[in-house]
């Protein structure tokens, strides 16, 4: 399972970053030894334990189906400078 | 006076021998004086006086504080150590800074931390490096480093930070203060910038862990905005400080005493035992059989929720947006690019590995099973024991730049910090001396919503040793 | 070679709640761009899901409709891909352990068969928000006012066989989420949608052939369109022996044609896993059985209570149920007159829908109350009112606020029922028409109709013509 200079691209790509060259090949060498690193787990026998995706013992909390909230569009559009009309831009998609 | 603690101040309000204005621009100037050379601060927040006079009356009203810059505040930059966030101003509070709003106290500024959170040595903020106060040439650790350089130097009589991995624990131990991080759930998370979901927790960094007694009070408690607080009873923590230690079982964990800590740090670490032994604690071996596959755990959940997590930044509603990039990939990839430092892409990238399809189960699954078995190995010692101590760290504050390039061993840093965050227990680190000028810290684990045990227990410590209210030498005197 | 047809459908329905699944933002339509977003939805930095607890009640609903399991746990995951609709890089939707699974539905074809399909799960999930890509130049614009809000997707197993089936089985699904009123199921509006899986088999395989996902169908035409475009076109590589490429397609119903996606072009990897920031969602039998019971009287139910305890003909009793605003309609209007169902159901098939159509409107916003309807109804009924008045009353009240009685009482509308007082009008007319009185006696029975219509007359309409035709007979006879 050894990590190649293709499989950073592929992760760059999923992830949406542009990594330079150089990027690319200190992150593969120190990817190397972070995967290294975690591959200790393999030798932990967790036959049938249970995942555990949060450290609460805990069931989801149901919101009332209530509005609560009210148009803060202005407000909230003040951290970007690219937005007009109302809406938010992106660089044109094509479907 | 170097330093005052938060207990000071109460008493100084109290008697009316000073004003909130007055401590509030003590501290100010306290700050402006100081922090060209330590680099606590991004921003610091001058006007936030005012806010706090309309504020109906509360024991910490006017008592000033240093917020880690990972917490949004209504109005206020909000950086998150990140280039990504250079120009975000925050329209909201988090949860945990409107509850100290409302009880009156005032924000001094933003703190300087390791970008997103990520890193142990606070190298990696966009914002420079935080020095440590104790020696200019070390780092104050990671990544609440500016809050913790802060109460270090008297620039603030109490900050909060968070701890995905040990990140208050790590640098109050490097500075010689007090860094508490509660249980996951404790404090509410809504607002506070999320670098890994299920580990995150806010907590505190003072000098005193009865200062922490005093601000956790107010901090902590259910929020119906974040599904994961819990609706325990927030205790009243300083009514559990004076409490006899006499017959408090200790657990001190082999996997902690295992010979690799460095015998001067492990005599500072027997003294504090043997401190404590004359309180009446008793202490047993224990073993956490699992807790040796912590970090590489730990460097499985953590990237994998960040790379999801830090999806949002993306150029479009805030934050950093690139000029460049003419079609839609290009443009997310090279604001990414442009807007995250190099830890923060290593773990997007690490996290977006461990998620994707043929890996998900050998790696991400596979840590969060790890991961349940690690918080077993602390639900049977808490069957023993009261709490379990260990040092904080394998060593005390390291020279900037020495890690930087060796993530893995830069990592390690968190051994003995990391696993209550993948259980969720309750942490705390104190002072329990110098080696060469360094403070080092032990740290106490008690079960899930023990806080009142920990800040018992360390409260008595400090009561009869001194090691918190040790200062450095570039701390000024009070005025 | 003959070819087989295997179609899955993914039906994603909008769930009517008030604010959005995990925000406390309206999920109300056509609001100005952008002025339905809460930080939430916006994905602002720290900010946390909460749980709309009436989308969770909802998707019970309709898992117990379908006669489906519904998961005592479940949890939300984050599907994980980056697109300017999507604010927060990924969208929380249910994937391993979804709330409602393994349910079944009936389908009833053109020909009266009928098939059952499966519905291997329905999940609760976000929607996205909008792009919209001609109203710059250079530029996409987005709308997130619809991020966040409730989706239930459905997902049906791979039995349905031909286009027919697929758009049998999306009108009965649409007709169901409206009996239970969990969405409004407008179409145009999006709040209705589906996505279709489909691919072809030599008949007798055994195997699935490669399929193609052809997304954006919002119409039970264009589901059948799309899959007879679909599966001709994978038939014709086929037969040309090319491949099928499992891919992503987009329905274009301008020119009625499915073209790859191009924004969907690189192979997927979304990168599930559990959101850390939602708990799992523990529902009880307390709260399923609670449900249960409010469960409202669903079509196959009405259709079967209508013919055999109302008595009503077997195609109107189905054609009153198909609408379930037309169906509460019908019954709020028998609450207040019960004597003769038939009637009211042949007045709401010709009157009343007869309206609709004509003003292009739904029943809620038809004008006459069903109280209304039923007195006008009564009136009848009890001989107060002639059909013909009825007719030309209904036509009133639609512009009108007053009330039917109102209406008959200042119109003096009342049908005149006392014998006496049509006798009287009755000898006036045979007086005056003696010609056609002999030649009725001489055995020219048809001009009996002119005699009645030259009493209605008089009395504008008001007497009882069966009344009238009794009493000239008798005066005649005398």
């Amino acid at each position: 399972m050894s990590i190649k200079k293709s499989d950073i691209e592929h992760l760059c790509n999923l992830s949406k970053l542009n990594l330079d060259e150089e990027e690319k090949s200190l992150f593969l060498n120190q990817m190397k030894s972070i995967l290294e690193m975690i591959q200790e787990l393999e030798e932990v026998d967790t036959g049938d334990i249970v995942p555990m995706a949060h450290p609460l013992q805990m069931s989801q909390r149901l919101r009332e189906d209530e509005i609560t909230e009210s148009n803060e569009r202005n407000k909230y559009q003040k951290n970007t400078d690219s937005a007009e009309d109302g809406f938010y831009k992106v660089p044109k998609v094509i479907d | 006076m170097k330093r005052h603690t938060v207990k000071e101040l109460q008493n100084m309000l109290a008697d009316q021998s000073i004003s909130s204005e007055e401590i509030h621009q003590i501290y100010l100037n306290r700050i402006k004086s100081m922090n060209d050379s330590i680099n606590a601060f991004i921003s610091i927040e001058s006007d936030e006086i005012s806010l706090s006079s309309e504020q109906k009356n509360s024991e910490i009203k006017g008592i000033p504080y240093a917020l880690k810059d990972i917490f949004c505040s209504e109005g206020d930059k909000t950086t998150c150590g990140s280039k990504m966030l250079a120009n975000f101003v925050s329209p909201y509070d988090a949860t945990v800074v409107r509850n100290l709003r409302e009880k009156g106290t005032v924000i001094l500024g933003k703190t300087n931390m390791d970008e997103f959170a990520m890193g142990s040595s606070n190298e990696t903020s966009f914002y420079g490096n935080v020095l440590n106060p104790w020696d200019e040439e070390r780092t104050p650790g990671g990544s609440s480093g500016g809050s913790a350089a802060a109460v270090a130097a008297g620039m603030a009589p109490i900050a909060l930070g968070t701890d995905t991995g040990g990140s208050i624990r790590q640098p109050a131990a490097l500075t010689g203060i007090t860094g508490l991080k509660p249980t996951y759930g404790r404090c509410s998370r809504f607002g506070m910038i999320a670098f890994a979901s299920s580990l995150d927790q806010a907590g505190i960094l003072s000098i005193s862990a009865e200062d922490a007694a005093i601000f956790l009070e107010h901090m902590a408690g259910y929020d119906q905005k974040d599904s994961t607080s819990s609706i325990e009873e927030v205790p009243k923590y300083t009514e559990f400080l004076n409490n006899d230690l006499t017959g408090k079982v200790v657990g001190l964990p082999r996997e902690f005493f295992d010979g690799s800590l460095d015998s001067k740090y492990q005599t500072l670490v027997t003294e504090s035992i043997h401190e404590y032994e004359k309180m009446g604690v008793q202490f047993k071996d224990i073993s956490l059989p699992n807790i040796k596959y912590s970090v590489p755990t730990y460097y499985v959940v953590a990237p994998a929720e960040c790379s999801s997590n830090l999806a949002r930044y993306d150029g479009v509603r805030f934050g950093h947006r690139s000029s460049e990039g003419t079609d839609l990939d290009s443009f997310y990839k090279q604001t990414r690019k442009e807007g995250f430092g190099p830890e923060v892409k290593r773990r997007i990238i690490t996290g977006t590995y461990v998620l994707s399809a043929g890996y998900y189960d050998a790696y991400y699954l596979k840590a969060q099973k790890v991961r349940q078995l690690i918080n077993q190995d602390f639900l049977n010692a808490f069957e023993e024991v009261d709490v379990i101590m260990g040092p904080t760290t394998q060593q005390s504050a390291f020279k900037l730049g020495d890690k930087l390039d060796d993530p893995v061993s830069m990592y390690m840093n968190d051994i003995y910090t990391i696993s209550s965050n993948l259980s969720g227990v309750p942490a705390i680190s104190h002072p329990i001396g110098f080696v060469d000028n360094l403070p080092f810290g032990l740290q106490v684990i008690a079960p899930h919503f023990m806080e009142h045990d920990l800040l018992n227990i360390v409260h008595q410590y400090q009561m009869s040793t001194d090691w918190h209210l040790q200062t450095p030498n570039l701390c000024r005197e009070f005025d | 070679m003959s070819w087989e047809t295997v179609i899955g459908l993914e039906i994603h329905v909008q769930l009517n709640t008030n604010s959005k699944i995990f925000s406390g933002a309206s999920t109300s339509y056509g609001s100005e761009q952008n002025t339905n977003t809460s930080l939430v939805d916006l994905g602002y930095p720290g900010v946390l899901p909460v749980l709309n607890k009436d989308a969770v009640m909802m998707a019970i609903k309709f898992g117990l409709a379908i006669d489906a399991e519904i998961s005592r746990r479940s949890i939300f995951a984050r599907k994980n891909y980056f697109y300017p609709d999507l604010p927060k890089g990924y969208q929380i939707s249910q994937y391993e352990l979804p709330i409602v699974q393994g349910g079944s539905l009936e389908i009833k074809l053109n020909d009266g068969t009928k098939k059952v399909i499966g519905i291997t799960r329905a999940h609760l999930e976000e929607d996205a928000g909008k792009s919209i890509h001609d109203k710059f130049n250079n530029e996409t614009a987005i709308d997130l006012n619809r991020a966040g809000t409730p989706l239930l997707e459905i997902v049906s197993e791979p039995d349905i066989r031909s286009a027919e089936e697929a758009s049998s089985y999306m009108q009965q699904i649409h007709q169901l989420v409206r009996y239970l009123k969990i969405s409004d199921g407008n179409m145009q509006e999006g709040s209705f949608r589906c996505d279709a899986n489909v691919s072809v088999r030599p008949s007798g395989q055994a195997e699935f052939g490669t399929r193609a996902e052809v997304k954006n169908i919002n119409s039970f035409r264009f589901v059948e369109n799309a899959i007879n475009y679909e599966v001709e076109r994978q038939i014709e590589r086929l037969e040309n022996g090319n491949e099928i490429i499992q891919e992503t397609r987009l329905y274009d119903p301008d020119k009625d044609e499915t073209r790859p996606m191009r924004s969907k072009e690189e192979a997927n990897d979304y990168r599930y896993f559990p959101d850390p920031d939602l708990l799992p969602l523990e529902i009880d039998q307390e709260t399923i059985d609670k449900i249960k019971n409010l469960l409202p009287e669903l079509f196959e139910e009405k259709v079967i209570r209508y013919t055999e305890d109302l008595k009503i003909k077997p195609n109107d009793a189905e054609e009153i149920a198909k609408n379930m605003q037309i169906a509460e309609y019908f019954e709020a209007t028998l609450d207040h007159f019960d004597n003769d169902p038939q009637l009211v159901t042949n007045w709401i098939l010709s009157e009343v829908i007869g309206v609709l159509n004509r003003e292009n409107i739904e029943i809620n916003a038809f004008q006459i109350e069903p109280t209304q309807l039923a007195s006008l109804l009564s009136r009848i009924e009890d001989n107060t009112i002639s059909s013909k008045i009825a007719k030309n009353l209904f036509n009133q009240l639609l512009t009108s606020d007053e009330t039917v009685d109102q209406m008959i009482k200042q119109q003096g509308l009342e049908q005149i029922t006392d014998e006496g007082s049509i006798n009287e009008y009755v000898a006036e007319v045979l007086n005056e028409f003696s010609d056609q009185k002999d030649q009725y006696l001489a055995g020219k029975e048809q001009v009996l109709g002119f005699l009645v219509g030259q009493v209605m007359k008089r009395t504008q309409g008001k007497a009882n013509p069966k009344m009238v035709n009794e009493l000239i007979i008798n005066q005649i006879k005398k």
